[in-house]
């Protein structure tokens, strides 16, 4: 009992003192603010604060602490487009080749709806962050590719290239994003760095918190695929859905101690050039042994998950895998049909359907 | 005696003819079912054509074949021209819309944009492997529906809410589609819907990054359908014209490249009673294993072969 | 030192002979030429395959297989920056899967940007090896590379304007001498050869003849078999084919990336991807030199080509300039290649005159 009141007594502590922190910080934005707003009087163009608008697709849900932290640190307003709808997702799909992969077209409908709603929208290029640690080339292209579709209007664009093959650090991507913005050097270098502390933060956190599901009693079922797919509103929840109500833990691969995962993934797939999908492959690496099922979730076409989940189909033996390509126009019928047998497959091994 | 130019369009399910005068106007036309059959279904088609042609104050004297089959029956009929169904269409549609700037055309198997500026196709574009936003697709899911292909516009336009249909390929709405049915929506709104994904799948497909500028001309046999032309004129927001021979535009293409051409050949209404038959080879002389068609006379002579990738494969003709 | 080792190296255009110039010649081992590309290739390679892989996937992994039938027993696989980088380990499982006893070298577990790094790798297909030797092989395979990509460009502009088939077989003659070259001068000689030969057939060419540009995929634009022979097609009906994207260009002459993004700024900002630079810088420059038309191969499923389909669409409208967009996979029939390329060639010429 002792222990539990001297526990809370240290979270009241916590709480205080984060308080005390937030109100400090937002003293300290406001400072700011007045300074901006002091320094456009002074250039005498006395326009309000600009308004940056970010897809809620692709890979804002990779980044979004990051990106949304780094905006706010600088007391920059930003507004995210609502969640996907079959109407975003059809209007993306008519504003560019048929061949584009899903969630790709669900990003153009979200930019479709962000246009006119605010000053700048931001797609950052993010190619690579080292060797053997890329980004799916559909990212070194978005930028320059929404800008020609959507060429006609005009909206406008903001952007910053992250290739550390190429040199170009993340860090001073920001920085310059910063600068660009009309920030000094030292404003944006703060803000990213806060902004940083508070990814990585939450990165751990939530690796920590998913590690805590592996012990978790009942069936469980390990959910390979991108964050934009399974944490997508319109395409991946069904999924995820579904399966809470079966009474399936579903468990994310993709949040994972990422140091640990990258190693991993070597056991697997040696050459695997994708950060994203070596987490994946790492992180089953790790978890195959501690659960039921391995459900493996792409989008179609999606060029990367088209080849490492053929690879690992063929390597992961003894497991029942599941690959469910997601087209998004299947209905909702479809995708429930093959959840049901496959959780079915899985209790029948066990013994417990 | 005036001259006349014979048009013949084989498609993979009607086959269109039509001849026309010195001055564009349409003589005689005709417009019948393929129904596999190609080499049946343009004698069938000259034999029509004949009735309502006037052998005493006319003479063809250059014919020409387009659509898929084009070669074969240019072969038959002995064509002085032979030109593909993009071009055919392209040049009928401006001889008779001389200010059209989009040409919309839905067929049997395939679907084509033709962008016209100036009298002149600038630009165009063709279905790429899906069959989703053609005739072979609407007449397969009339069927599914237990109605006939030409019933669909009618049930179309009664339709108050059309059903939402997938329109990203054959397969996929074909599922959707029989999933929209087990779950009891009404008949019609189904059948709006068809006409809506076909509009929706041929302006993703093959009117991607296309401007569509009015005047539009529909044509194809689809354009005969009331619901789908409602659906485009919905979508583009224009009106859509629609001629009352637009399913023989190919042909009337075809005669007038005929006629601009110099070739002249007399045509013979005689090939009707000719026999043709079609033989089919594996070449096999490497692993590419080409299927080469081989035309003969009934007499066994072969008139004409097509089909192999290279010069071993070629066979001789006579 | 020659050792007892079948090496082979995927199916690709006409480079192959390059390929076999350096493995016989520097190497010093045997090469095993995999069977050139028919439908079969395809078909086997596609049959293994993952279902939305791109094309060229589908065609390498049957020309290995063909050259596992065929004898070798090493097979080498390139690196990549798209998904090609990928392609050795997947394929190799692949194989492996199937039952293929074989060595395979992938050089993307090697790309590290370190010469030494790539010299272990050769150093496994020969221990033995003669550094000297392989320098100087390189060297001329380079120079073959070149001689091909400018003979190759050469044909292309010149071979529709030829009634008399001479063209042709002079250049069928170069690839035979360069498939069978063992030394510099032999490849010199078929070089110059083919050069004479060109000078000296006479071309029935107007004064301004119809001008088609072609870019696209790396793989699939300079495959003739890939792409169902566009570009001969193309040429057989009387069109002046260019096509900037080679080897030579695209890495051996190519320093200057950077500088052709310059040109291309107000369309893009970024490299786009592996060929996407280039490709929109060519397509650009062809507009602006008033050809006729621009045609752009690709193969199903290729993603940075699809990316750039948006900006060349902005090209063909910015300078009026007509664009055919192709797929190719292995179910593309030749018939329906022929109605588009026909349509595209009428469309063209009646411009042309219109204009």
């Amino acid at each position: 009992m002792a222990k539990q009141d001297k526990l809370d007594k240290k979270a009241v502590k916590r709480v205080d003192k984060q308080t005390k922190k937030e109100s400090k910080k937002a003293r300290k934005i406001a400072k700011r603010a007045r300074k901006a707003e002091k320094r456009a009087r002074k250039k005498g163009t006395g326009a309000p604060a600009i308004t940056i608008g970010i897809p809620r697709a692709l890979l804002y849900f990779r980044y979004k602490t990051l990106w949304t932290g780094f905006f706010k640190e600088l007391g920059v307003e930003t507004i995210i487009s609502a969640p996907t709808d079959r109407a975003i997702m059809e209007t993306g799909s008519s504003l560019v080749v048929d061949e584009t992969c899903l969630s790709a077209k669900i990003f153009y409908g979200h930019v479709q709806s962000l246009i006119g709603q605010c000053d700048y929208i931001f797609i950052p290029r993010i190619s690579s962050y080292g060797r053997h640690r890329s980004m799916c080339v559909r990212f070194d292209a978005l930028y320059d590719e929404t800008c020609n579709v959507f060429r006609g209007t005009n909206q406008k664009f903001l952007t910053c290239n992250v290739d550390e093959l190429k040199d170009e650090k993340e860090k001073d991507a920001f920085v310059g994003l910063g600068y660009q913005l009309g920030f000094s050097h030292k404003q944006a270098k703060r803000a990213y760095k806060r902004a940083k502390r508070a990814e990585q933060k939450k990165r751990r956190q939530a690796a920590n918190e998913t590690e805590q599901l592996y012990r978790r009693e009942g069936t469980k079922i390990l959910i390979a695929g991108h964050s934009y797919l399974i944490e997508d509103a319109f395409i991946g929840r069904t999924v995820t859905d579904y399966l809470k109500k079966s009474g399936v833990t579903a468990i994310r691969a993709d949040l994972v101690d990422q140091s640990d995962a990258l190693k991993r993934s070597l056991e697997i797939s040696p050459t695997c050039r994708w950060e994203v999908s070596r987490e994946i492959l790492g992180s089953i690496a790790m978890h195959k042994d501690k659960v039921d099922g391995i459900i493996l979730m792409s989008a179609f076409p999606c060029g990367p998950d088209a080849m490492v989940n053929e690879l690992l189909t063929r390597k992961l033996q003894g497991i029942p895998v599941l690959n469910l390509v997601l087209d998004g126009q299947t209905g909702t019928a479809g995708v429930e049909t093959r959840l049901e047998s496959f959780v079915d497959i899985i209790r029948f091994k066990e013994g417990t359907l | 005696m005036e001259n006349a130019y014979l048009g013949i369009d084989v498609g993979s399910i009607s086959t269109k003819g039509a001849i026309i005068d010195d001055n564009n106007q349409i003589i005689s036309s005709s417009y019948i079912w393929t129904q596999g059959d190609p080499i049946g279904a343009v004698k069938q088609l000259l034999h029509l054509l004949e009735e309502g042609f006037d052998k005493e104050r006319y003479k063809i004297v250059a014919t020409g074949s387009t659509g898929s089959a084009r070669k074969l029956v240019g072969t038959i009929i002995g064509a002085t021209m032979v030109k593909n169904e993009i071009t055919a269409h392209a040049v009928g549609t401006t001889t008779f819309y001389p200010d059209v700037r989009t040409i919309l055309e839905i067929g049997g198997q395939d679907s084509k944009i033709i962008l016209v500026e100036n009298g002149v196709a600038v630009d165009y574009a063709m279905n790429t492997l899906c069959a989703a936003g053609t005739g072979a697709f609407l007449s397969s899911q009339a069927k599914r529906l237990g109605i006939e292909v030409e019933e669909i516009g009618e049930y179309a336009l009664r339709s108050k809410h059309p059903t939402q249909i997938a329109a990203r390929c054959t397969v996929f709405a074909e599922s959707d589609l029989v999933h929209k049915i087990q779950m009891g929506h009404p008949r019609e709104d189904i059948i709006a819907g068809v006409c809506n994904a076909v509009v929706a799948n041929y302006l993703n497909n093959v009117g991607k990054g296309k401007k569509i500028i009015s005047p539009v001309v529909f044509q194809g046999g689809v354009s005969k359908n009331q619901g789908v032309v409602a659906a485009f004129e919905r979508t583009l927001d224009c009106k859509v014209i629609v001629d009352e021979n637009g399913h023989l535009m190919g042909a009337l293409g075809a005669a007038i490249l005929a006629k601009r051409s110099t070739k002249r050949q007399e045509f013979d209404f005689a090939v009707e009673d000719m026999e043709f038959y079609t033989r089919e080879a594996n070449c096999g002389r490497c692993s590419n294993n080409c299927e080469i068609i081989c035309v003969y006379h009934r007499d066994g002579k072969m008139i004409d072969s097509w089909g192999n990738r290279c010069d071993r494969g070629a066979q001789s003709v006579g | 030192m020659e050792v007892n080792r079948n090496v082979t190296l995927t199916r690709y255009a006409e480079y192959n002979c390059a390929f076999r110039y350096i493995v016989e010649q520097g190497i010093e081992a045997r090469y095993i030429m995999p069977p050139a590309l028919t439908k079969r290739t395809e078909e086997i390679g596609s049959k293994y395959s993952p279902d939305f892989v791109c094309t060229p996937f589908k065609t390498t992994l049957g020309s290995e297989i063909e050259a596992l039938e065929a004898g070798a027993d090493t097979i080498l696989m390139t690196y990549g920056v798209c998904r090609l980088g990928y392609y050795g380990e997947l394929q190799e499982q692949i194989l492996r899967d199937l039952g293929y006893t074989f060595e395979f070298i992938n050089l993307e577990e090697y790309n590290t940007g370190r010469i030494r790094d790539l010299l272990t790798t050769i150093r496994r297909l020969n221990p033995k090896i003669n550094v000297a030797k392989l320098t100087r092989s390189a060297l001329d395979a380079v120079k073959m590379v070149e001689y091909l990509d400018e003979v190759t460009a050469e044909y292309y502009k010149g071979c529709g304007f030829d009634a008399s088939g001479e063209y042709k077989k002079a250049y069928k003659r170069f690839l035979t001498a360069m498939y069978t070259a063992t030394s510099r001068e032999e490849i010199t000689a078929g070089y110059r050869r083919v050069k004479e030969d060109f000078q000296r057939i006479p071309l029935d060419k107007p004064m301004r003849p119809l001008r088609v540009g072609i870019v696209g995929e790396f793989y699939t634009a300079m495959d003739a078999f890939s792409n169902l022979e566009t570009e001969q097609k193309l040429a057989d009906m009387g069109v002046e084919v260019h096509r900037w994207m080679n080897i030579t260009n695209q890495f051996l002459h190519n320093k200057g990336i950077k500088n052709l993004a310059v040109k291309i700024r107000d369309l893009c900002t970024y490299h786009m991807g592996p060929t996407s630079t280039a490709n929109i810088w060519a397509a650009k420059e062809y507009a602006e030199r008033g050809f006729d038309g621009l045609i752009h191969i690709k193969s199903a499923n290729c993603t940075p080509e699809i990316d750039i389909m948006p900006v060349l669409q902005n090209i063909g409208a910015d300078y009026k300039i007509p664009v055919l967009f192709l797929t190719f996979d292995s179910q593309t029939s030749d018939v329906g290649l022929m109605t588009r390329l026909e349509a595209f060639y009428d469309m063209i010429q009646m411009r042309k005159k219109v204009v």
